[in-house]
């Protein structure tokens, strides 16, 4: 199919969904402006801020890097789908009891590479978690907070 | 962004005709593409998406004299969590833990990687010194390329409108060891100052054969065979590694930009270089 516009069709968070699409549209643009979902938001544009970080089938990726209609057919799961109903994550929970942020902008792409991360090396040292982040920043500056926030997330999961 | 067309073909060949005339640019993982794209300095009318080709050109294989080849679809991320790779060239695994973050590595891939030719990138160096190859698909049928060879200029490749990158093809070399370093002066995630990768074998306490290449200070990606020469056949000791360094200073010609100047670079070079055969004696085999 080529021209300009197209409809994708995905799962979003557990609900299969279609989009109407510009081709030219990244994906946490559609995001936003067809499903009213705000966690994922562009900061750097240059894939090094991780404020967009969505999960594309299980794996982490730069939405706003990434074409909108390169989602179809696909899973994509985003902050606002990580809470059971009321119940947050294990992650979620973690980030609050530690306080590990303070505006809160950069905090869903945290969490999401957290979760990603645990998934991956359920036991990561200190190091590891600061290798694994350092494509994340936290201009509050709670990066102390957030290597506790994961080892808690961690000790959560196990639990 | 401007407004584009976007075609899936199935197939490399389906690909390789949308190209060229046809008047398509190729996507891999798109990383490179969308920050060019967002910033307006390529604006193509057509995007030929390479997403859907044969999961052929996104695998991981030993052939059977066991050299390393990897399909130019493969993400990066799975190169770095390859057993294969990390067997046959480690220094590769160990390039991966410095090359952006793994978001991108999980999106981008090796053929994005080295046909974007931006010299700043990792694996460029990587693997001229690891003596590597190409093999380009395009519609008259495949050439093989070594990398060390696709650099042209900045931003800059041989390869043709038509032609893709299929696959990348690493020797083995057993007795080889190898270092990658490079050095940021901004922040730990800026593009480098300098890459600078080094394979070479040992017999005894002399060098037997070597390859020096180098990224980011330079135009493109190349080799630094002055070096090279003063290696063979010598041992490996400080003031051969000093001699070296030193030759280093004429050899590649590099420029002042926001990540040092040139004469900062030259004495990165000088250093760096020193500093990689060193690692490459002392480590692991790599």
């Amino acid at each position: 199919m080529s021209g300009h516009r197209r409809t994708i069709t995905f799962t979003l968070n557990g609900r299969d969904v279609a989009a109407d699409i510009g081709v030219h549209q990244n994906l946490t643009e559609v995001l936003q402006e067809s499903f009213g979902l705000f966690g994922a938001r562009e900061s750097c544009g240059q894939g090094l801020c991780g404020c967009c970080t969505v999960l594309v089938d299980g794996q982490a990726v730069t939405s706003c890097l990434s074409l909108a209609a390169f989602a179809d057919g696909s899973t994509i799961d985003t902050i606002e789908g990580l809470a059971d109903g009321d119940t947050l994550s294990p992650e979620q929970e973690a980030f609050i009891e530690t306080g590990a942020f303070q505006c809160g902008y950069c905090t869903p792409g945290f969490i999401l590479m957290t979760k990603q991360l645990l998934d991956e090396n359920p036991e990561p040292s200190d190091e590891e978690i600061m290798h694994y982040l350092s494509g994340n920043l936290c201009r509050c500056g709670a990066y102390a907070e957030i290597v506790k926030a994961v080892r808690l997330a961690g000790q959560k999961r196990k639990a | 962004m401007h407004f584009f067309e976007l075609a899936e073909p199935a197939s490399l060949q389906e690909a390789i005709g949308l190209l060229g005339d046809s008047g398509g640019r190729p996507v891999a993982g798109g990383t490179a593409v969308m920050l060019m794209m967002k910033t307006g300095v390529f604006q193509p009318e057509r995007l030929v998406s390479l997403r859907k080709i044969e999961s052929q050109y996104s695998q991981i294989r030993l052939d059977s004299e066991g050299n390393l080849r990897l399909g130019a679809m493969t993400p990066l991320r799975r190169i770095e969590r390859s057993a294969d790779v990390a067997a046959v060239a480690p220094v590769v695994t160990a390039a991966m833990r410095r090359l952006s973050n793994v978001r991108v590595r999980n999106v981008a891939t090796l053929g994005g990687h080295l046909a974007h030719g931006d010299p700043h990138l990792d694996l460029p160096p990587v693997l001229i010194a690891l003596n590597a190859s190409l093999v380009v698909a395009s519609p008259s049928g495949e050439r093989t390329m070594p990398v060390e060879d696709l650099f042209r200029g900045y931003l800059e490749t041989a390869l043709a409108p038509d032609e893709l990158i299929a696959e990348v093809i690493v020797p083995a070399n057993p007795d080889q060891r190898a270092a990658y370093l490079k050095h940021t002066t901004r922040s730990a995630e800026d593009w480098p100052a300098l890459g600078i990768a080094v394979a070479l074998t040992l017999n005894g306490g002399t060098v037997e054969t070597a390859r020096v290449a180098i990224g980011a200070a330079t135009d493109t990606p190349r080799r630094l065979t002055s070096v090279e020469t003063m290696l063979i056949g010598n041992p490996h000791n400080d003031a051969v590694l000093q001699t070296t360094g030193d030759a280093t200073a004429g050899e590649a010609e590099v420029h002042s930009d926001a990540r040092g100047s040139a004469a900062y670079k030259r004495e990165l070079i000088r250093v760096f270089t020193a500093r990689a055969i060193r690692q490459a004696v002392e480590g692991d085999r790599a």
